[in-house]
């Protein structure tokens, strides 16, 4: 039935984010001597602040049940509790304030490199041999290699600074005050172009690798046989029979990498100064926000968790024997 | 068939030396195009790492630093300073020795944990194999480099800084290797756990438990000299993820500026605003490295995959 | 004394020891007609008054020849067919100078082991062969035709319109993504030009033809069992009327009930459609119900054919004999069975001469030399040293005295 392998996946799922929330707990927690050890180290948290967090997490009372269950119970009603560093906002709205740079950044980019990478990937399977076949696995090989970030350096240093094509900084020009929307607009496109190229760079080369193997692997099957066979020309037996086929793992994969990807993720943020969540991150690591940095963990595992049930859901509707 | 510690080895396989095992191995990853490319580049950087004072003189720190700040390449100083006016060929020398090692010591770890996890998980079946892949699941599912941000933070917040070394490493990057190691041995262990699982029904194996070997026994000398291929090709693998981790982790701010990682050293490129001043000296020796390292383990890894799997189809 | 091994009037392995064939009643259990509804499994075979309900657009011959075809050609003769694969070690000699010919309506065996060379030879007459392979000589004449001077595309009228392959039914010969409906209209409408409507028609046609229920070619080749996906892979193969039907080990993966019905309805497809059929199989009875001719590859080369019966009562090269006498007599006295030493050669550097000189019984000096030319009589051909050209059909010399034993005589 349909229905049960999706709940078996939704209840994966839940346990896994609820998994995450016990871990956050325990990592603040479990620590010798915290949390008010790591609290008094904080060159941020001040006396008020510091009582204000042991009256909310009940610091005073026994860990185990009754912080559990207050920690437990406000998580789920959505408190993530407050920053320590811009006191006062909460860890939401923190959060909230960097989540949209983030999401068009990454967003675009994957569906760039998916589209591409498959495509690429799909004509180097086919086509196996030959000279592109070589330097695109030589190229992909290294792009796998590099950190995202190194990438983005070297594409900073080439087109920012060297030709000048693109700002260097941030999501928009400081201080700049817009003639129109439109004005606003480019300024953002120009300011997005090369974080938006170094994230698309980085995930084209896995996403090829990938759909290369598979292309290859599917074409030495029965039924791409028969296909020829039958006279159809190269084109249709590429699309209706091997390409359907090869990206089912394709699809499998993409979404276990999104895991992967974070890292990078945050990281290209903090070279280009994109005002995503990795800068936060980053600003919150200095800071020893740890609020703030549970709150990004459970957001971006969430996120993750839920992509990866999407591409479950995405997979079930492509695969016919799943289903049964 | 010997008792205890020995490692029995399959029937069939024939007694040559271990040594002799070995050299024929490394003699065939050299003849493949890809192992060779891999095996030198690795065995410059190793050379490089086990001495650097040796090959360029003592790390130089900012009292001793002599060259102009943040010159491009000058005779006397080939790759250029930094903002402190070290040289940079002396600082990626140096930063060779403290990224292998990291990453070495997180290998040992990652890789330890995971084949004992593979191994029991697999071996022991039933409700231990269920809970222990669960858990591993969840680590493969996971952002784990956040995690890995929030444990590296919390764990040098309560134990403290300080300049004890061990292995030659400060405890603060010590602990980037224990952090790695928690985070990374998921996929080593399912690797591990299905082999070990399609071995258990093979005869030998049997055989053991009837003559009444423990389970702790079979595993030790019977399973793990069997997996040891796979183990060694994983490893080269994990190498370089670990490299690209601790990197990363030190990208973000958790380096140690007094024992300089090639990550750390990029971290401190940004932070000079290397890329926007134009300073490509900063960052191009040190990621030219990381880069060089972790394609030349890819290589290695894929060509040990090879030829340990004949199976693949689709390869030269 | 010297002559053929086998006495004449056996069938060693088919018919019972002591049993002459022509004594037994002719049966041909393949064209009976099941109409009454009788035999086993009769929910899957057709029937005499479906078949004559089905409408026009299925059977003899509906489209037109090829506009170079000769009529008066025969339909198939292959020349000297040679394929070459280039591996890294070397060159695979994997087809290496066969010939044969195919008449309209016929049925043809092509018999051997694994590795003889036998789905090479099929997949060359269609030219769909890995990408290291390549036909480097002979000829390919369908209705007079040279298919071997085609190019790929051109080569591409001729696929599936003319000849089609019913491949081994495993579990991926049919695309597993695709519903059985689907995949048999997909030549209809694209080597066809049909409008999709009428393709799905038309399929639902064939599905009934080789026994399935119309309605069941909405679903997926995994929830159809492997007689069924092997009736509709026979379905697709009929699909554009081709006028020869290559069948590559269609019954190998199949149960013996099962495989029993498939060879049931080729057999009929073959009578109702006036279907030329090539069989490709190691197994010699499947060849021995269904064929009318044999031919017998061993390490790509032909060593032995002619019509069924003649090869199967009096094999005469030695390896068809080994072949034969391998086959375990179920009625026969407990004997071990009989095996041909040695393994077939390294197809990269095969020995001179005969390639099953090394493993053979009453090879000879010359055997290792000289390549056996082909000798023919009474309608067999045979590539052996034994026998020479014009003459009676019996070897022409004894074997050697120390040579490894005969298949042992059938007791009488």
């Amino acid at each position: 039935m349909a229905s049960n392998f999706l709940l078996r996946r939704i209840a994966v799922a839940i346990f896994t984010i609820a998994m995450i929330v016990v871990i956050n707990f325990v990592m603040f927690r479990a620590m010798p001597g915290s949390p008010e050890r790591i609290l008094g180290r904080n060159p941020h948290v001040t006396p008020e602040l510091l009582a204000a967090t042991r009256e909310r997490w009940g610091l005073d009372k026994p860990i185990f049940p009754d912080q559990f269950v207050r920690y437990i119970a406000s998580t789920a009603q959505g408190d993530l509790g407050y920053s320590y560093v811009t006191r006062g906002a909460t860890v939401v709205e923190v959060l909230s304030a960097h989540f949209w740079p983030t999401i068009i950044l990454f967003g675009i980019a994957e569906v760039l490199a998916v589209v591409i990478g498959l495509a690429l990937g799909a004509y180097s399977g086919w086509k196996r041999g030959g000279p592109i076949d070589y330097i695109g696995n030589g190229l992909s090989l290294l792009l796998y290699s590099t950190p995202y970030f190194l990438l983005g350096m070297a594409i900073l240093l080439l087109f920012a600074t060297g030709l000048g094509w693109f700002p260097t900084y941030g999501m928009l020009t400081i201080g700049q005050v817009y003639a129109s929307p439109i004005d606003r607009f480019v300024d953002f496109l120009s300011h997005l172009a090369l974080p938006l190229a170094t994230v698309t760079l980085g995930l084209v080369g896995q996403y090829a690798i990938v759909m290369r193997s598979s292309v290859v692997e599917t074409m030495s099957e029965d039924y791409v046989t028969t296909a020829k066979s039958m006279g159809l020309r190269d084109t249709r037996v590429l699309r209706a029979h091997a390409l359907p086929n090869a990206m089912l793992p394709t699809v499998t994969l993409v979404a276990i990498n999104l895991g992967y990807v974070v890292a990078g993720a945050i990281t290209v943020e903090i070279v280009f100064n994109w005002p995503g969540l990795g800068t936060l991150t980053v600003d919150a690591l200095t800071a020893r926000d740890y609020p703030v940095l549970q709150g990004i963990f459970l957001l971006l595992s969430v996120s993750v968790v839920g992509f990866n049930l999407g591409a479950d859901l995405l997979y079930g509707a492509l695969d016919p024997r799943v289903r049964t | 068939m010997s008792a205890g510690g020995v490692a029995v080895p399959l029937p069939g396989t024939q007694a040559r030396s271990r040594v002799g095992r070995w050299l024929e191995f490394m003699r065939r990853l050299v003849s493949r195009p890809d192992g060779l490319v891999g095996v030198v580049i690795l065995l410059i950087f190793s050379v490089l790492a086990l001495a650097p004072t040796f090959f360029i003189g003592p790390l130089e720190t900012a009292i001793t630093a002599t060259g102009p700040r943040l010159s491009p390449p000058i005779p006397g100083y080939p790759l250029g300073t930094d903002e402190l006016g070290r040289s940079m060929l002396n600082l990626t020398v140096h930063a060779t020795r403290i990224s292998m090692v990291i990453g070495l010591l997180a290998t040992v770890v990652t890789v330890f944990v995971g084949v004992f996890i593979g191994i029991v998980s697999g071996f022991v079946g039933g409700r231990t194999d269920a809970v222990l892949m669960r858990i591993a699941d969840f680590f493969l599912v996971i952002p784990t480099f956040v995690l890995a941000i929030i444990l590296t933070s919390i764990i040098r917040d309560a134990v403290g800084g300080g300049t004890t070394e061990v292995f030659g490493i400060r405890l603060s990057l010590l602990t980037i290797v224990i952090v790695i190691g928690i985070t990374s041995w998921s996929s080593t262990a399912r690797i591990i756990r299905s082999q070990t699982l399609s071995l258990k029904e093979r005869a030998f194996v049997d055989r053991s438990r009837v003559v009444g070997a423990g389970g702790g026994y079979i595993m030790r000398v019977h399973v793990l000299p069997n997996v040891v291929n796979l183990i060694v090709a994983n490893a080269v693998l994990v190498f370089a993820g670990a490299v690209l981790t601790e990197t990363t982790l030190s990208f973000v701010g958790l380096g140690d500026p007094f024992q300089p990682s090639w990550g750390q050293l990029l971290d401190a490129a940004r932070q000079v605003g290397a890329p926007g001043l134009g300073a490509w000296w900063y960052f191009v020796p040190p990621g030219l490295c990381i880069v060089l390292v972790v394609f030349a383990f890819t290589l290695v890894g894929g060509a040990l995959d090879d030829m340990l799997n004949p199976k693949r189809r689709g390869r030269r | 004394m010297s002559g053929p091994l086998i006495p004449p009037g056996q069938r060693p392995g088919l018919t019972p020891p002591g049993v002459r064939t022509d004594e037994l009643e002719t049966v041909e259990p393949l064209l009976r007609d099941d109409a009454d509804g009788a035999g086993v499994g009769d929910a899957h075979s057709i029937g005499e008054a479906a078949l004559a309900a089905l409408p026009r657009s299925i059977g003899r011959r509906q489209w037109p020849l090829p506009k170079q075809a000769d009529p008066n050609a025969r339909l198939l003769e292959v020349e000297g067919l040679k394929t070459y694969f280039s591996l890294e070690s070397g060159s695979v000699k994997a087809v290496d100078g066969v010939s044969f010919t195919l008449d309209y309506g016929e049925a043809l065996g092509i018999a051997g082991e694994s590795g003889c060379g036998k789905t090479t030879t099929a997949l060359s007459l269609v030219r769909v062969l890995p990408a290291n392979a390549t036909v480097v000589a002979g000829s390919i004449r369908l209705m007079g035709i040279d298919l071997a001077t085609k190019s790929d595309d051109q080569m591409r009228r001729y696929r599936w319109r003319e000849i089609s392959i019913v491949f081994q039914g495993a579990m991926n010969a049919l695309n597993p993504v695709r519903r059985v409906r689907d995949q048999i209209a997909e030549p209809i409408q694209q080597r066809l030009g049909q409008s999709e409507k009428a393709a799905h028609e038309r399929a639902g046609e064939l599905l009934e033809l080789v026994g399935i229920p119309r309605k069941r070619g909405r679903a997926y080749p995994h929830e159809l069992s492997g007689g069924m996906r092997q009736r509709a892979m026979i379905a697709m193969a009929l699909a554009c009327d081709p006028a020869i039907v290559i069948g590559d080990e269609p019954t190998t993966a199949l149960d013996v009930m099962v495989q029993a019905q498939i060879l049931r309805l080729l057999e009929e497809l073959r009578a109702k459609l006036g279907l030329s059929l090539i069989l490709i199989t190691h197994d010699l009875s499947v060849i021995a119900e269904t064929c009318d001719r044999v031919l017998i590859m061993y390490a790509g080369r032909v060593a032995e054919e002619g019509p069924v019966g003649e090869v199967f009562r009096r094999p005469r090269h030695p390896y068809t004999q080994k072949l034969l006498a391998a086959f375990p007599n179920i009625r026969a006295d407990r004997r071990t069975l009989d095996v041909i030493p040695g393994s077939p050669p390294d197809l990269r550097d095969p020995p001179p001469g005969c390639r099953f000189a090394p493993r053979c019984y009453a090879a000879m000096a010359v055997c290792s030399e000289v390549v056996p030319s082909e000798s023919r009589f009474e309608g067999v051909r045979v590539a052996c040293h034994l026998y020479t050209e014009g003459g009676d059909g019996r070897p022409v010399t004894t074997p050697p005295p120390n040579a490894v034993a005969a298949p042992t005589e059938v007791a009488s």
